[in-house]
């Protein structure tokens, strides 16, 4: 038994990698840091049951450095704050990524101390639902690849998955605040400016997502070149 | 807790105090409201909140809670003098307030006791960083303006020493060195904050700047600033000569107009002795004596003076300042933090709703070591 574990244990050399960077056997588990509350044996559908079991049995990939065990983690925010990381000065990133919710809650709270009772519910002071919704409704929902067919390579329309739709939000409101700023705009400033518009479907990044799902439509015709 | 004292203290000024405290009721309608009402809706708010606003009554009953400082005195007395993370907050809530603390009232109680017929005390705030030390100089100073006296008031005395941008070799002596930009910004605020008194100080001397100008003896105070404001080369002199015009005068008149209190407070006191980052012409690095600023600065820390108290802050206690009454300043106790904690809620400061639960609050109590400073950055983007 332990001859089998430890030769299922050893470095895996695989043939064909599925992601970069990617060392682990693919039965190693992800780790979950959080720690939610054990929920009784009773509640759990027979396929999360055997998903506990699998927990107890199966490895477990070492977890990262930047997770942690609280409830103030947010997955997406350390997503966006690695997309940010140049050169890997990680603490950088980190910084400006809470001087941008800082700069987001201070501007609603302002506005939300000088604003008359009746318009208080409105205003959302929380940096956090400010940044997911801003995300999402920068997330484009259909995406073009090129395709080749005859010697000319068209732009096809082509459904895209969660993960790339995530990512291409991101990218582009990093370039934007990146490219389209005053020399001495502060990078915090410009993305807690940039955040608040697509918070409210304004601004360069919702219009970059608004140009694409226009192309996508003006190329309806190429949709049968796609053939997976 | 004297929420009986409070509540009794709340209700008749109802009307003034809970603009901000309530974000649905209005003070009128808080009028009409009976007075169980108002009393109860107070009690969870009493708890970190005292309508208290002047410091000549704070005691150790209010120790722990925060009290509103009028906006006008805000204007007045610290256009310069807060820290900036504070004074955002006061940009970001629409008020400002202080936490009423151990220390600061410890000085306020000195200050109220001294005798003042005997040499100047000296007081020094010391402590770790981020404990509270400005805040504290901050609450005593608003006693000393409320109760009428006369502040210098110097905001951070490291801004004198480093980063200097003109450094102008001074007019009256040849192996001193001028900063005409600190000296001018540094009286400018000096005549917001002490307007009143500027018209009834008179020179005692003759004072020649150059060879056209020179301010006679018996001008009030007021054009000697003025004087300095508009001729930048000769501001630093200016100051020098207000500080020792003030040191004269301070205690001296017995007569009814002339008597007032001086308070010397200056914020970072070790800049005046430690080493500075300027450099003369010839690249040799310069020593805070041959700045004209510092050099009259010094001066006032000195205790040869009469009837008047001073107060400074420092990190760590001097040999030049001996000797000197310490004041300890150290992180929030539990109901310090406690008072904090719900003054961030009730501001809508704390979004996560994870900060919100106990859970989370003792993360927080974690994370700062109930670090005043370390709490307010943590709790900014929460």
């Amino acid at each position: 038994m332990a001859a089998s574990v430890r030769h299922l244990l050893k470095p895996w050399t695989p043939s064909l990698c599925l992601m970069r960077w990617s060392r682990y056997n693919p039965y190693y588990l992800d780790p979950d840091p959080s720690k939610d509350a054990r929920v009784p044996e009773s509640e759990l559908s027979p396929e999360e049951k055997e998903l506990q079991e699998l927990k107890t049995v199966s490895p477990i990939k070492a977890a990262l450095s930047s997770d942690t065990s609280s409830a103030f983690n947010d997955p997406l925010i350390s997503k966006f704050i690695n997309m940010m990381m140049h050169d890997g000065n990680k603490i950088l990133a980190r910084g400006i990524m809470t001087q941008t919710l800082e700069t987001i809650k201070r501007k609603q709270v302002e506005k939300y101390h000088k604003s008359p009772a009746a318009k208080r519910e409105e205003i959302e002071c929380n940096p956090y639902t400010v940044f997911h919704q801003a995300l999402e409704n920068c997330k484009p929902i259909i995406g073009l690849a090129s395709v080749q067919k005859g010697g000319k390579s068209y732009q096809v329309p082509v459904p895209l998955t969660d993960n790339r739709r995530r990512f291409l939000a991101m990218k582009w409101l990093i370039t934007e605040c990146r490219d389209n700023k005053h020399r001495r705009t502060h990078m915090y400033e410009k993305l807690s400016q940039e955040l608040l518009a697509a918070f409210t479907n304004e601004g360069n990044v919702v219009k970059r997502k608004h140009d694409l799902h226009k192309m996508a439509e003006a190329n309806r015709a190429y949709a049968h070149y796609r053939w997976w | 807790m004297n929420l009986h004292k409070l509540t009794s203290r709340l209700c008749p000024k109802a009307t003034q105090k809970f603009r901000h405290l309530h974000i649905q009721s209005s003070g009128q309608q808080l009028e009409a409201v009976a007075v169980e009402t108002a009393s109860a809706e107070a009690n969870p708010l009493s708890v970190f909140r005292t309508s208290e606003r002047d410091p000549t009554y704070h005691s150790e009953g209010h120790s722990g809670q925060y009290y509103t400082l009028p906006p006008t005195h805000i204007q007045k007395l610290f256009p310069y003098g807060l820290p900036p993370r504070f004074q955002l907050q006061i940009k970001t809530f629409n008020e400002g307030c202080v936490m009423v603390r151990p220390p600061a009232l410890e000085l306020i109680s000195y200050l109220k006791r001294a005798d003042y017929s005997k040499p100047p005390l000296r007081y020094v705030l010391y402590g770790d960083i981020g404990t509270g030390k400005t805040m504290s100089l901050c609450h005593a100073l608003h006693y000393c303006y409320s109760q009428g006296w006369l502040i210098v008031h110097v905001p951070d005395a490291h801004l004198w020493v480093k980063n200097c941008k003109e450094l102008l070799p001074s007019s009256s002596r040849p192996s001193r060195f001028d900063q005409p930009i600190q000296a001018s910004q540094w009286l400018k605020n000096f005549k917001i904050t002490n307007e009143r008194f500027l018209s009834k100080l008179k020179t005692t001397q003759r004072y020649v700047w150059t060879k056209r100008e020179s301010t006679e003896k018996g001008q009030p105070l007021g054009e000697l600033i003025d004087q300095g404001v508009n001729r930048m080369k000769s501001s630093s002199d200016v100051v020098g000569a207000v500080l020792r015009e003030l040191r004269l005068q301070a205690g001296g008149a017995t007569e009814g107009e002339g008597a007032f209190k001086l308070a010397v407070a200056v914020d970072g006191v070790n800049a005046l002795w430690g080493k500075t980052s300027l450099k003369k012409e010839d690249r040799t690095m310069c020593e805070p004596e041959e700045l004209t600023l510092i050099h009259n600065l010094r001066k006032m820390m000195k205790n040869n003076w009469v009837k008047n108290k001073k107060k400074l802050e420092g990190i760590e206690g001097f040999d030049n300042m001996e000797p000197f009454v310490p004041v300890s300043v150290s992180n929030y106790n539990e109901k310090e933090f406690e008072s904090c904690y719900l003054y961030y809620l009730d501001r809508n400061w704390l979004q996560h709703p994870h900060s919100r639960s106990e859970e989370g609050k003792k993360e927080l109590i974690f994370l700062s070591n109930k670090n005043p400073s370390i709490l307010e950055r943590l709790c900014a983007f929460l």
